[in-house]
């Protein structure tokens, strides 16, 4: 395996944004970077970007790794091999700003599931109170990322999403188990 | 309240939401002063509550809040009245206008937000909303943006921003799911769709007559029967002091006679009601593809018709079973029940009761044991669903299983999947085997109950024996559909599910459609234009912006431009495959909304990167565009594009079958017959979109031969990333990100150095480094 890294190495780099090249502020609810890059020459260069976007790259397995941190025009500058390699101040705002990127509503208990002509009527509670959803097409809009997330897409293409199915209480899990 | 999702209305004050009115008057503003309000859902904390984008003249106000409801205070309170509901402020900002340069709405996941850019170059953040709100924020930043630069707000569409109120449906409250169609499925009433779907029975009227008169017999003389074989029997020619005493073979007459009768009913309902069926489910099926021919690309696109016409088959017959099977007999069996249950309470009234007493707790019951079957049945399906995709997924990629290396692993998952259905099935058929002896155990105790009852009754001569056993038959006959009710009610709920899909793609509008009064074209110039012609499949996404050009009848035009930068979307407007969003594409001057579909059609032949051959010969599939082809015309186009010499290889020639589960084609040979199809028509323009991308230089020299010879006389659009493709072309376009940015012939275009130069330079460089040079 190491064989294929070094090999890669050579061919493709990734530009790590490390806490040593990069200063990250918080303006305005807007994520603002500082960026230092060293030259072939050995000169470095200094940009500013007065807005930059984080995107997860493994958006369930690796929530807080891989971040990939990109321009207003979805270029990407670099990548963030792990939030927690940044002191707790930056770590907190990266997270802040990945909170609000990829802001969804947790669904914590399915109080109602109301079939209906192909469109199911949902009435839950999640981390941001009591809300009714409506899917079409129950089923297809009920994906299971892995054993136990569930992500729950609606008509708008709001995303729902439910960690861990097997938390939920039993007759919730029961009003959504058919769709599974 | 989500009615007051979207206002704009600068004529009418009082479009700005009763809600707000208070606190607008404690802050000093007008409402004649606010140009816009746009609720969104999310505040700028990512808090769930209502907050309000306000624009006056000079600045935006971002207000946040919940809205509560309070109740009038104490008695004046009139039962029913609705309680009114008041604005609880949780902040008030304020954007100056002529800080801002720019409004911008972002795209998140599952959310988006408002940003504004101001003049001092930071951002400020307007709002955040959920996807729900995103058509809201699109036009609101556009209304802000048009605010801040000409001091005024113009709708485009003023219509289509003040219909938001009917965007929800009265009654729940909830939006429509399709606001088009303006149904809510919630409160979507049953009745509707079966008056709709009924229909399609009018046209059978009398068969539906005959099978219910059948039916009707059928019941009667099953309500006969077990009067004639058992209380008759006993009573009346057995026992001595009957009135038939010793006329065995008059009663045996009898129930051969409505046995027999009651089978030449039953053949009779089946042969009618099997032609109908069949009838139906034919009328059914036509009228769902004939909708679903008519409607345009963009329905298909849509994902939810994947497996469409699997689904269109199983709606049919569910449909008709329900209409054919479940309806009559449930009909039948309810009158039945009635007729049979007033008999009883003739017969005997407390036997009656008696036995009916567990009537409910065993519908009840047989239901709940129907729910679980059904989790049950449903859960064996989707695994075994799972394992076949499984194992398709790991027959169809066996190529890569084995170049990887991975058979043991496709074998493992293949097991673990086969287990979980193997214990599904288990389970399922445990259930099955302990719940329904169960079910039949609680019916023979009410049998029991009764034969001790009535026994008694019997003996203590307050009854007879002929009534008690008639009386038995009888409490049977209102068990046994039973089963049928419980299953009835999932069966109902399953086609009207189908029927509301079936009207629904009946409903469905096509997007691109014909005028009525559309101009015949039968032979046009070939003359194209294009103009400031936008276009986005998805809403706010625009996949074309601004493209103008204009081709001279017999011209090549070549597209050059990146993947995905929208060069074939381009031809798919030109042949009205969609619908332009602005601007307009003209043939010899005329719209082509307003060209008939058929010269349109006709008229522009199109060779794209995907090419689709039906099922059938080679040579129908050549003919598909021009059927009145002569053999000699075929051969012609045939050669034409290169497909002669492969063709002529096969052992049946033209006559070769091509298309699912026979001779499969290389994706240059199918390429090579659709070009032969295009150039069999004989279009006066002509689209060739990357058609020689999925050749070999060989074959593409050879067929770029052919096609010199072949655009002479037409108006030709030719797509490619290759420029070499494109040497033939008098004039070039560069698309880019749905831009037209440059637009001339080769040389001036290399002479401007932009787009298309760095493309040629790269290109050229590719050729030096394999030692070619131009």
């Amino acid at each position: 395996m190491s064989d294929t890294k070094t090999s890669l190495d050579s061919v493709v780099s990734i530009v790590y944004i490390t806490p040593e090249n990069a200063v990250f502020e918080e303006k305005n609810h807007f994520l603002t970077l500082q960026l230092t890059t060293t030259k072939e020459d050995g000169t470095s260069e200094t940009a500013n970007y007065d807005r930059v976007f984080l995107h997860r790259s493994f958006p369930y397995d690796h929530p807080e790794a891989y971040i990939s941190v990109q321009d207003g025009d979805k270029n990407e500058i670099g990548m963030i091999a792990e939030i927690g390699q940044f002191p707790d101040s930056t770590a907190s705002l990266l997270r802040g700003e990945l909170a609000r990127k990829y802001y969804s509503p947790v669904i914590t208990a399915i109080h109602s599931v109301k079939d209906r002509y192909g469109y199911a009527y949902l009435h839950v509670a999640t981390d941001s109170g009591e809300m009714d959803i409506t899917l079409r097409d129950a089923s297809r809009s009920m994906a299971r990322v892995d054993e136990r997330r569930v992500i729950i897409t609606d008509i708008d293409g709001n995303r729902y999403d439910i960690p861990d199915i097997t938390k939920l209480d039993r007759k919730s899990f029961r009003r959504i188990e058919l769709y599974l | 309240m989500l009615h007051e999702n979207w206002y704009f209305d600068p004529a009418k004050p009082d479009t700005v939401p009763a809600i707000l009115h208070d606190i607008l008057d404690k802050k000093g503003i007008l409402c004649d002063d606010i140009r816009l309000v746009c609720k969104t859902d999310i505040n700028r904390d990512l808090v769930r509550c209502d907050n309000y984008i306000l624009a006056t003249d000079e600045e935006i106000i971002l207000l946040s809040g919940s809205s509560s409801a309070v109740e009038n205070a104490g008695r004046n309170l009139l039962p029913g009245r609705r309680a009114r509901t008041q604005f609880q402020e949780l902040s008030w900002d304020v954007l100056p206008l002529q800080d801002i340069v720019e409004c911008k709405m972002e795209e998140q996941l599952s959310s988006g937000r408002i940003t504004a850019k101001m003049e001092s170059g930071v951002y400020e953040l307007v709002a955040n909303l959920s996807n729900t709100y995103k058509d809201d924020a699109y036009q609101a930043v556009k209304f802000l943006n048009q605010l801040k630069k000409e001091k005024k707000i113009t709708p485009a569409e003023e219509s289509k921003t003040k219909q938001r109120a009917d965007q929800f449906c009265p009654k729940c409250g909830n939006r429509y799911v399709d606001a088009e169609r303006k149904i809510c499925p919630k409160c979507l009433d049953r009745g509707k769709i079966l008056s709709r779907i009924g229909v399609f029975l009018g046209k059978y009227k009398l068969s539906i007559a005959a099978v219910a008169a059948t039916l009707i017999l059928s019941s009667a003389l099953g309500i006969i029967a077990p009067y004639v074989s058992s209380g008759f029997y006993y009573d009346e020619v057995l026992n001595d002091s009957g009135s038939f005493y010793g006329q065995l073979l008059l009663v045996l007459g009898i129930v051969i006679g409505t046995k027999l009768l009651n089978l030449v009913v039953g053949m009779i309902n089946s042969i009618v009601s099997s032609t109908v069926a069949a009838k139906l489910v034919y009328d059914l099926k036509t009228v769902i593809f004939n909708s679903i021919e008519r409607l345009s690309l963009s329905f298909f696109t849509n994902k939810q018709t994947g497996g469409l016409m699997t689904q269109v088959n199983r709606d049919a017959s569910t449909i008709y079973w329900f209409f054919c099977d479940g309806l009559p007999y449930f009909l039948i069996n309810i009158v039945q029940i009635l007729i049979i249950v007033v008999i009883m309470l003739i017969m005997n009234p407390l036997l009656t009761l008696l036995s009916l007493v567990t009537v409910p707790l065993v519908f009840v019951l047989i239901k709940k044991l129907f729910s679980h079957m059904d989790a049950l049945h449903s859960r064996r399906y989707n695994r075994s669903r799972r394992m076949n995709a499984i194992l398709n997924d790991a027959l169809s990629g066996i190529r890569v299983v084995k170049a990887f290396a991975k058979e043991k692993e496709e074998v493992s998952r293949f097991n673990r999947s086969s287990v979980a259905v193997a214990d599904a099935e288990r389970k399922s058929s445990r259930f099955s085997t302990v719940a329904f002896p169960g079910l039949n155990l609680l019916l023979y105790v009410s049998n029991i109950v009764i034969l001790g009852v009535g026994g008694w009754m019997v003996i203590d001569g307050k009854l007879s024996y002929g009534t008690l056993m008639t009386f038995i038959a009888y409490m049977n006959m209102v068990y046994s559909p039973m089963f049928f009710f419980a299953d009835m009610t999932y069966m109902a709920a399953d086609s009207m599910n189908a029927m509301n899909r079936l009207i629904e793609i009946m409903d469905a509008k096509a997007d691109v459609e014909e005028r009525p009064d559309a101009i015949r074209l039968p032979h046009p110039e070939g003359r194209v234009e294009f103009r400031d012609v936008e276009f986005s499949y998805e809403k706010n996404r625009k996949i074309i912006d601004g493209v103008s050009f204009e081709i001279e009848p017999g011209r090549v035009i070549g597209i050059v431009g990146h993947t995905g930068a929208g060069k074939s979307t381009l031809a798919n407007l030109l042949i009205r495959l969609y619908d332009t969003a602005a601007g307009g594409i003209y043939i010899d001057g005329i719209n082509v909304r307003d060209i008939a579909f058929e010269d349109l059609r006709k008229n522009i032949a199109i060779v794209s990167q995907e090419t689709y051959l039906f099922m059938g010969t080679i040579l129908d599939n050549i003919k598909y565009a021009n059927p009145d082809a002569t053999e000699e015309e075929v051969l012609r186009a045939s050669k034409a594009a290169g497909a002669h010499d492969f063709i002529i290889k096969l052992p049946d020639a033209y006559a070769t079958q091509i298309g699912v589960g026979y001779k499969d084609l290389s994706g240059g040979e199918r390429q090579r017959i659709s070009i032969a199809r295009a150039i069999l028509r004989n279009p006066k323009i002509l689209i060739l979109d990357e058609a020689t991308a999925a050749m070999d230089t060989q074959t593409e020299r050879k067929i770029q031969t052919a096609l010199e010879k072949l655009i002479v006389g037409r108006t030709t659009i030719m797509i490619a990333h290759r420029l070499s493709t494109l040497r033939d072309a008098d004039k070039l376009i560069v698309i880019e990100n749905g831009k037209m940015p440059e637009f001339g012939t080769h040389l001036e275009l290399l002479k401007k150095k932009g787009i298309y130069h760095k493309l040629y330079k790269l290109q050229l460089e590719a050729m030096k480094n394999i030692g070619i040079e131009e």
